[in-house]
């Protein structure tokens, strides 16, 4: 594992190290503690996205993103590859910082505060904002360790044992591990250690649950688990979830943004834009760009 | 440059419409024999018609079965999704209108060899039979070309089905005392009902041509409040 990809991994998890102001992104935002979704969906929005453009190196990876993520929803990202879905979730939880060449350009509002804004602590926002990644990454540690490293780092207060036992039951895997906890996480199955990382991402009790296509590399039964955690989640958090499974994302979520990519004039540079952003239902049902319609169905690729 | 994918899957979704749609073929040479039977007291051609029905039911399980596989196979969505949903319709129309046919057919013989026919009563029943077979090819062409506003004009060209059904009632009822002329305008009444209801299937086909085209489903009438836009289903 490179420095960068360490450092990626680490700062997605929600193992944040600097553990001093857990109250907002900055001193003086309203967000976090206290400040939980609600029950049931809301339209109260999340995270509020006008003209954003990501660019590497000066080269745009997506632009023109424009939308709302409303809280306790879940919303998918979805599109062909190379389209910015990636680029795009990483800027959610400012991911995008730990790459040197990556430059954000337009407003990421969250909860109504600029996410980029010049107070704003990175470190807090990926407290607030969790990630899951595609890959199940557990630290080489115990599955109790596993959970209990960021509530430790944040300097989290309460009962270390009921803070695990509380990530490992939203996680949906409590029943499964509850007599092992002090066995390596990697002994796990696949879908057990992706579940083990939503626990963890669950145990430093963020607002926001951020998922990079968290179920390709899990077998259908372990899939069905972790859409079925979705669901239960969702109900205390908002969620935003990358996928190349058209039927996952039909299957979970509520809202759908779809994304294209489009190669400049040169024909050397792909930027990802999106097409059309709806209930989910109506994507997969009725969609109003034939460009949607047209992947959807899979008539083209 | 986007390729086209799933070619196979979109030949697949073609075939089936096009297999649906010839079932509507039947049905229309169904309902001819059916009004020919009718006219001319034809039993025997009624027995075609009822023998012939298997046909039309054959291929609606036919259908269906294709549809549950294709719906297994390829989870299909969006426009591929409504036209599959339209199809599963079409089909229940088309069997429908097959089981018409086999009920009036049944009524031929009831009628009697040489029954004592009003010959106005009887014009306006086959009228009514060559009305509904220009429905239902209305409706299969208005379905094969996603043609909205041919398939919104079949509630027009339904109305006089409606209203030669109307008009035989009226007739039925003025038949006079003879007890053998009343018993044949009471069968007669039951064929013009059921010519009643293929034309009401067509109409049906035609909704699904709507919702195939806009996404959006709701009857071009409201059967409860004739005459009145049928109200907007909530989208909630």
């Amino acid at each position: 594992m490179t420095e960068q990809e360490r450092r990626t991994e680490e700062a997605g998890s929600g193992a944040a190290p600097d553990a001093e102001d857990r109250r907002g992104l900055s001193q003086g935002i309203a967000v976090a503690e206290g400040a939980r979704p609600q029950k049931g969906l809301t339209e109260e929005k999340v995270f509020e996205l006008n003209d954003v453009a990501v660019l590497y190196d000066g080269n745009p990876a997506v632009r023109e993103i424009s939308f709302d993520v409303f809280k306790n929803r879940i919303t998918a990202l979805i599109g062909p590859s190379g389209c910015g879905k990636s680029t795009l979730i990483r800027c959610f939880n400012r991911m995008n910082d730990l790459i040197p060449i990556a430059r954000v350009e337009g407003e990421i509002l969250y909860h109504g505060e600029d996410l980029y804004g010049p107070n704003v602590d990175p470190v807090q926002v990926r407290k607030l904002i969790g990630m899951v990644f595609q890959k199940p990454n557990p630290f080489p540690k115990s599955i109790y360790d596993n959970i209990a490293f960021g509530p430790r780092t944040l300097g989290m207060k309460g009962d270390m044992d009921d803070i695990v036992e509380r990530a490992l039951r939203r996680g949906a895997l409590w029943d499964e591990v509850k007599d092992r906890l002090d066995e390596n996480a990697y002994g796990l199955s696949g879908g057990q250690q992706q579940r083990l990382c939503i626990a963890r991402c669950v145990a430093v009790e963020p607002d926001v649950i951020l998922m990079d296509e968290p179920c390709s590399a899990l077998d259908p039964i372990s899939t069905g688990k972790i859409e079925d955690l979705m669901m239960e989640l969702k109900d205390d958090y908002s969620i935003v979830i990358v996928t190349h499974n058209m039927q996952q994302a039909a299957r979970v979520s509520d809202m759908t943004a779809f994304l294209i990519v489009e190669l400049d004039a040169s024909e050397k540079n792909r930027t990802g834009r999106i097409v059309e952003y709806d209930e989910t239902q109506t994507i997969f049902t009725n969609p109003s760009d034939q460009r949607t319609e047209d992947y959807v169905t899979g008539k083209v690729g | 440059m986007a390729r086209e994918t799933r070619l196979h899957y979109q030949e697949e979704l073609e075939q089936l419409e096009k297999h649906a749609l010839e079932g509507l073929d039947f049905v229309v040479q169904t309902v001819d024999r059916t009004i020919e039977a009718c006219e001319h007291q034809d039993v025997e051609l009624a027995e075609l018609v009822i023998a012939d029905d298997d046909r039309i039911d054959g291929r609606y399980l036919e259908i269906h079965q294709s549809i549950l596989t294709l719906l297994a196979t390829q989870a299909p969505v969006a426009s591929d999704l409504r036209l599959i949903s339209a199809l599963l319709h079409v089909m229940k129309c088309m069997e429908r209108m097959g089981d018409q046919c086999v009920n009036i057919a049944k009524l031929i013989p009831v009628a009697g060899h040489e029954p004592p026919a009003d010959e106005k009563m009887l014009r306006d029943i086959v009228t009514m039979g060559k009305q509904a077979r220009s429905l239902i090819t209305q409706a299969k062409r208005a379905f094969a070309n996603r043609d909205v506003a041919m398939a919104r004009d079949l509630v027009r060209q339904d109305d006089v089905i409606d209203n030669l059904n109307r008009e035989c009632f009226h007739q039925a009822l003025e038949i006079g005392d003879d007890a053998d002329a009343r018993e044949w305008a009471m069968t007669m009444m039951l064929v013009a009902r059921a010519m009643e209801r293929i034309g009401d299937n067509a109409v049906d086909i035609g909704e699904q041509v709507a919702f195939v085209v806009t996404g959006l489903f709701r009857e071009f009438e409201d059967a409860s409040h004739p005459g009145e836009v049928a109200p907007q289903p909530s989208t909630q």
